[in-house]
């Protein structure tokens, strides 16, 4: 998706906030977002399609809201597509219902244990080989369906070599509808003067982690 | 169930920044009592939660797996073939590190790493991630002036340095591993992880030689 999201090499922003204090968050409110997604995150769908709905927040609200903020608008809108709220409900800041169930209540000690736990494998077997191999020169591809994808536009037509391959990983572009299939993974390295003019004369390299099928033989 | 609707989303994106009260607190707040209502969450494990990554979760793990890899030749050359085992070791695997890389800086090598398209960080070792990391001016800019970031925070990269810029595109994460700085010959693993900085394993900090080396 061509979205405000792909932010690689766009230009004009800035400066960091290097002097910002060193805590996760910055309000409270920004902690409570955080426990409220880890602890609804389950309900919203597949990873990929949640990184979907944030992509397709509306792109002023995506470049001017908080982190955080995003998170929540992403959460809200998953929990409400999902079915788990209703919009109603939302803009009301009340439940419709309330069903007499009580969540399992956790301590400090156990979201240590629960996040350890959740070290998740995007790994799958395929029965196909790689098409490539270390070292091979490859062009990622010009796409730019509506969908999600991991593919960034400062790439798209630019030739790069691969530098590792990890096997086949679950494909987040189909992911994002809710379908799991896998394909091969490489890290394809770029070199910063074919990307950009004003690198010409360097020999830094710019690294991405690309699936099989945005990639064609250069 | 999930749409898997973009149009659809869309379109609740629409209704909600319409219908809603810009302040983010009180969003926050409201949805919060929607979901205590329903029986789906509550305050106390939210609480456990913001805790947790205050106290328990954050770059400290980062900092120790570093200390480690410096003190024994062993340990790093572990944390390189198999970054995810070797943190295991420690008990930090976690959530975004099944598929952790690090990467090494060298005299002649600097690595920084970026998510250009969202945010992904590898939270089991490092924590939450700073709010600059998950920025427009961030994202944007890591990748196309990786020096010019690193100048803004205070290390200037010499020209003979090969910068290393790792976009996290996938379900891998990176961390980097810095050089153990002169003058710490003789130091304890402790002593030394409290040299390493958040930054440093992120790439946006280079040199960790202690203040007051004598």
């Amino acid at each position: 998706m061509d979205g405000m999201h792909d932010l690689g090499g766009k230009e004009r922003f800035g400066p960091i906030d290097v002097n910002e204090r060193e805590v996760p968050f910055h309000s409270p409110w920004e902690g409570r977002v955080w426990a409220i997604v880890m602890l609804t995150r389950l309900r919203g769908g597949s990873l990929d399609w949640w990184r979907h709905v944030r992509e397709l927040i509306e792109p002023t609200d995506y470049l001017t809201r908080r982190y955080f903020d995003q998170w929540l608008q992403t959460q809200t809108a998953a929990l409400i597509d999902a079915g788990v709220l209703t919009l109603d409900e939302v803009v009301s800041g009340k439940a419709a219902s309330s069903p007499n169930v009580r969540p399992p209540l956790m301590q400090r000690r156990d979201v240590v244990a629960q996040f350890a736990s959740m070290a998740t494998s995007f790994s799958r077997e395929i029965n196909s080989p790689p098409v490539f191999q270390p070292g091979d020169s490859v062009r990622a591809r010009l796409m730019s369906a509506p969908g999600h994808t991991r593919l960034p536009a400062y790439v798209r037509g630019h030739v790069g070599v691969i530098h590792a391959h990890h096997g086949a990983h679950i494909f987040p572009d189909a992911s994002a509808t809710g379908e799991e299939r896998a394909e091969h993974l490489y890290s394809v390295a770029f070199k910063a003067s074919a990307l950009w003019p004003e690198a010409s004369k360097r020999t830094d390299q710019i690294f991405l982690d690309l699936w099989e099928s945005y990639l064609e033989q250069a | 169930m999930t749409s898997y609707s973009r149009d659809r989303i869309s379109a609740i994106h629409h209704e909600l920044h319409r219908h809603l009260p810009s302040e983010p607190a009180l969003r926050v707040k409201a949805l919060e009592t929607i979901l205590i209502e329903k029986g789906l969450i509550d305050s106390q494990s939210i609480d456990a939660w913001i805790e947790a990554f205050s106290e328990d979760i954050g770059p400290k793990r980062g900092a120790q797996v570093v200390a480690r890899a410096w003190v024994d030749p062993q340990y790093k050359a572990r944390l390189i073939a198999d970054a995810p085992a070797a943190i295991d070791e420690l008990g930090y695997l976690g959530y975004a590190t099944c598929h952790l890389k690090v990467v090494e800086n060298t005299d002649r090598l600097h690595n920084l790493v970026v998510c250009t398209l969202c945010s992904c960080y590898p939270i089991s070792i490092l924590g939450v991630a700073p709010n600059w990391y998950k920025t427009a001016a961030y994202r944007s800019r890591a990748v196309r002036d990786p020096r010019g970031v690193l100048a803004e925070f205070g290390a200037i990269i010499d020209d003979q340095i090969e910068v290393r810029v790792w976009d996290s595109t996938a379900e891998l994460r990176y961390m980097v591993l810095p050089q153990r700085p002169a003058g710490t010959a003789g130091w304890t693993e402790a002593k030394l992880a409290g040299l390493v900085t958040r930054n440093s394993m992120i790439g946006t900090h280079r040199d960790l030689t202690p203040k007051t080396a004598a």
